[in-house]
């Protein structure tokens, strides 16, 4: 059936969960733009018959058409809908994917990436005197800081105004949010919500 | 330095500032915390926590965390030893100190620049006078002792009045010196409550809640429930909460408009049996120590005067030994007044069965008393650990069940400290059973066997205190005789087998109960030090002590000899042990 393969692709977008990135299914796409050739061609041809003199093949190429168009449509989904993933992850974990994402992503996806990344440091480096990290604080946070107890002993610890602190488990810190949020990503610290 | 003012010599001091809190493991260190962790999150002043078990641990963690750190806060902990001392802080360091361990070590008292105490004025009565304990004097002290060398004897000969009357006074101050010091320090005694000064701080500045109310009431039961302070004591100081927690409670209109979902506190009397509302009201009679010491539970005619008890009252023995929770709601809402009104047949006083306390009711939940929750934390404090955790472990797990929105942790922990408490009442019951409860002369002594199960639960130093005073009470209302009520007890408990070490602790007698003085802190040292016993004074109670169990004879042997003598000389032991000589022939 005419665009079956790009229903597919469409079909398979919709499977994948959110907030994952499923590979990119070059074979595929390889496979409607091949079906997009032929069908082109033939139009070529009927076209260039129509021309020529002989009648009565308009309605097929209407059809072509249209099974083009579709094509032409889910393609364009597809890869819009990918690269919007791929924005949304970059405000998620910052400017270095993981491996396991960056290897479900094209050659051209990853240079869009890149570029993604350059215009965003750009941006947020032109905000305020000395640049403001817009991805920090996602939502707009309760509190300046956050009470902090330490999972692991991770050695000492330099805060901004230059005070050094030790971090071992089981000790229990008052610390400046946005200094330890990374620190609890990494799992050292756990924070303490009352 | 006593700090007058603890708003502007304390609190103000430390804005701005980092803090370094130190805690030591007890509850009523624990809410003490907890309520300057609100007070600070509130002015965003920046703090580390750091639980701490004893000297040695106190150390360690100051000098790892101390860098950049000028303010030190200790809670529970360093009153009484010579905190400057110990630590060799920089110059500008500072200590604050909020502990309610008595006696204050007197250079903690006369250091007015780096060492602030915050504590209660009128507790701090006894103190010696600055000119007793020091001498300003120093370089009268080297000139007396070049003089001493010998090298100018005509000068010496020239001076030699002079010079031997100043050697006089002194060597009398000195006498005097140690007189004074040794009666201030002979007894370890409890002042007020971490957690009530510290929320007393808080009500002063206008900061005060009804969370940090009921931080508070927990404090003052910790002392209660581990016997540190008197039954006055702590009326007196429910007293004072209890305007605190009337003031909070308080709503116009109709009691429903509350929200459920706020913190109720009240104040009721409240029956002295142990956590009766999360167990059977039968294991629960059996399990507190003065009504199972007043029937005698552990044995067949105290059983059967048990149930005589709960017949006259009209309880249906079914229904005492069902979770009190399930119990009939008819029967279960006139407990309190029936047993109130019953009692006294049995030879209780009213007082020994009930006592002022309070109740937090926070959603639908069952109401907790304000001794559960001590107990339920101690025992989460306290758990016996896996070799691959940490002690400090279960300081958090402890911090974390104070949240009232813990509800399931609670539970937990309350059944925690049933366990504990039931291991606590075997281990009592074996004593008598096997009565290795033993007269030494001057003082009572019992060790708990080696390899037993309760052992390894009974190990920790606020639990050994309720297992001694259960096991005091329990021999002497088995003895009858009234000599026991002038006897302290020693107890020990093995603490770690590989090491051959035990735990070893000593209360005072019965009929001091009042004074709630202990005098073992002073004797236990004496007796280490002339027999040379591998013991480790680590605990901020001076009346605990580790010690190698193979030390375990001389050690006892000094013990004796040493509470013998000063029987016998009637010295500053006297106060204790002079009513033993009335009692004894």
């Amino acid at each position: 059936m005419l665009a079956s393969k790009a229903f597919e692709l469409i079909k398979e977008l919709s499977r994948g969960n959110s907030g994952s990135l499923s590979p990119y299914n070059e074979d595929c796409i390889r496979q409607v733009l091949d079906e997009m050739k032929s069908l082109y061609e033939q139009n070529q041809k009927d076209v260039s018959d129509t021309v020529a003199g002989e009648t009565g093949l308009f309605s097929g190429v209407q059809v072509r058409h249209a099974a083009l168009e579709r094509n032409k449509r889910c393609l364009l989904t597809y890869l819009y809908k990918r690269l919007q993933i791929i924005q949304e992850m970059r405000w998620e974990f910052g400017s270095v994917l993981p491996m396991d994402i960056r290897y479900n992503m094209c050659e051209q996806e990853i240079s869009w990436f890149n570029r993604y990344n350059k215009m965003l440091a750009v941006y947020m480096r032109s905000i305020g005197d000395s640049g403001l990290d817009l991805t920090q604080d996602m939502q707009p946070p309760k509190s300046l800081y956050i009470e902090v107890r330490c999972l692991k002993d991770h050695g000492e610890f330099e805060t901004q105004d230059g005070n050094i602190i030790v971090l071992k488990r089981n000790n229990q810190h008052f610390l400046l949010r946005s200094e330890c949020e990374h620190l609890i990503r990494q799992g050292v610290l756990e924070h303490v919500t009352n | 330095m006593l700090v007058k003012d603890p708003k502007k010599e304390f609190y103000d001091k430390i804005q701005h500032q980092r803090v370094l809190i130190l805690v030591t493991f007890d509850v009523d260190a624990l809410c003490a915390c907890n309520i300057l962790q609100y007070l600070f999150q509130c002015d965003q002043v920046l703090y580390t926590v750091v639980p701490v078990t004893g000297k040695q641990d106190l150390e360690n963690s100051f000098l790892e965390n101390s860098e950049g750190i000028k303010h030190i806060l200790m809670l529970n902990c360093g009153a009484t030893i010579d905190i400057i001392e110990l630590l060799q802080p920089d110059d500008d360091v500072c200590f604050y100190i909020c502990d309610s361990h008595r006696p204050v070590d007197v250079h903690n008292v006369y250091n007015g620049v780096q060492v602030k105490l915050l504590m209660k004025d009128e507790e701090m009565r006894d103190i010696p006078d600055y000119d007793d304990v020091f001498r300003d004097d120093e370089d009268d002290e080297s000139d007396a002792e070049s003089n001493d060398e010998g090298e100018q004897l005509s000068k010496r000969k020239r001076y030699s009045d002079e010079y031997i009357l100043k050697r006089r006074e002194r060597r009398q101050w000195e006498e005097n010196r140690n007189k004074t010091l040794f009666e201030y320090t002979q007894f370890s005694s409890f002042g007020s409550s971490a957690a009530l000064l510290m929320f007393e701080i808080a009500w002063r500045m206008s900061k005060d809640t009804n969370d940090l109310v009921w931080l508070g009431i927990i404090g003052v039961t910790d002392q209660l429930v581990h016997y540190r302070i008197s039954r006055e004591k702590y009326i007196e100081d429910v007293m004072t909460l209890q305007s605190h927690v009337s003031r909070h409670n308080f709503k116009e209109g109709p009691e429903n408009n509350q929200p459920i979902n706020s913190l109720k506190i009240s104040f009721e009397d409240e029956l002295q049996l142990t956590l009766y509302r999360h167990w059977s009201l039968f294991e629960s009679i059996c399990k507190s120590v003065t009504t199972a010491c007043k029937f005698k539970v552990w044995s067949m005619k105290g059983r059967k005067r048990l149930h005589e008890f709960l017949a006259e009252m009209g309880l249906p023995l079914i229904q005492c030994q069902q979770k009190y929770s399930a119990m009939e709601p008819s029967l279960r809402n006139n407990v309190k007044e029936l047993i109130q009104k019953h009692i006294e047949k049995y030879g209780f006083a009213p007082e020994d069965i009930v006592i002022p306390s309070f109740n937090a009711q926070y959603g639908y939940r069952n109401k907790l008393c304000a001794s559960d929750v001590v107990l339920a934390c101690c025992a989460l404090l306290e758990s016996p650990q896996e070799k691959s955790q940490n002690a400090t472990d279960s300081f958090f797990q402890a911090m974390d069940i104070l949240n009232r929105k813990n509800t399931k942790e609670m539970e937990e922990a309350l059944n925690m400290a049933k366990k504990q408490i039931g291991a606590l009442a075997s281990q009592v019951q074996t004593f008598l059973d096997m009565q290795q409860v033993m007269s030494a002369g001057p003082f009572l002594y019992a060790f708990v066997q080696e390899g037993t199960l309760e052992a390894k639960c009974l190990s920790k130093p606020q639990c050994l205190q309720r297992l001694a005073r259960f096991t005091l009470e329990a021999y002497s209302a088995e003895r009858r005789s009234k000599k026991t009520q002038y006897l302290p007890l020693v107890l020990g408990v093995p603490l770690d087998a590989e090491q051959q070490t035990s735990l070893v602790i000593g209360i005072p007698p019965l009929n001091l109960d009042d004074e709630r003085k202990n005098f073992f802190g002073k004797a236990f040292e004496q007796a280490a030090v002339t027999t040379n016993s591998r013991t480790l004074h680590n605990y901020f109670d001076n009346y605990i002590l580790q010690m190698n169990t193979e030390d375990r004879g001389k050690f006892f042997d000094a013990l004796i000899n040493l509470l013998q003598v000063s029987l016998s000389l009637s010295l500053s032991l006297s106060l204790s042990l002079s009513a033993f000589i009335c009692a004894s022939p």
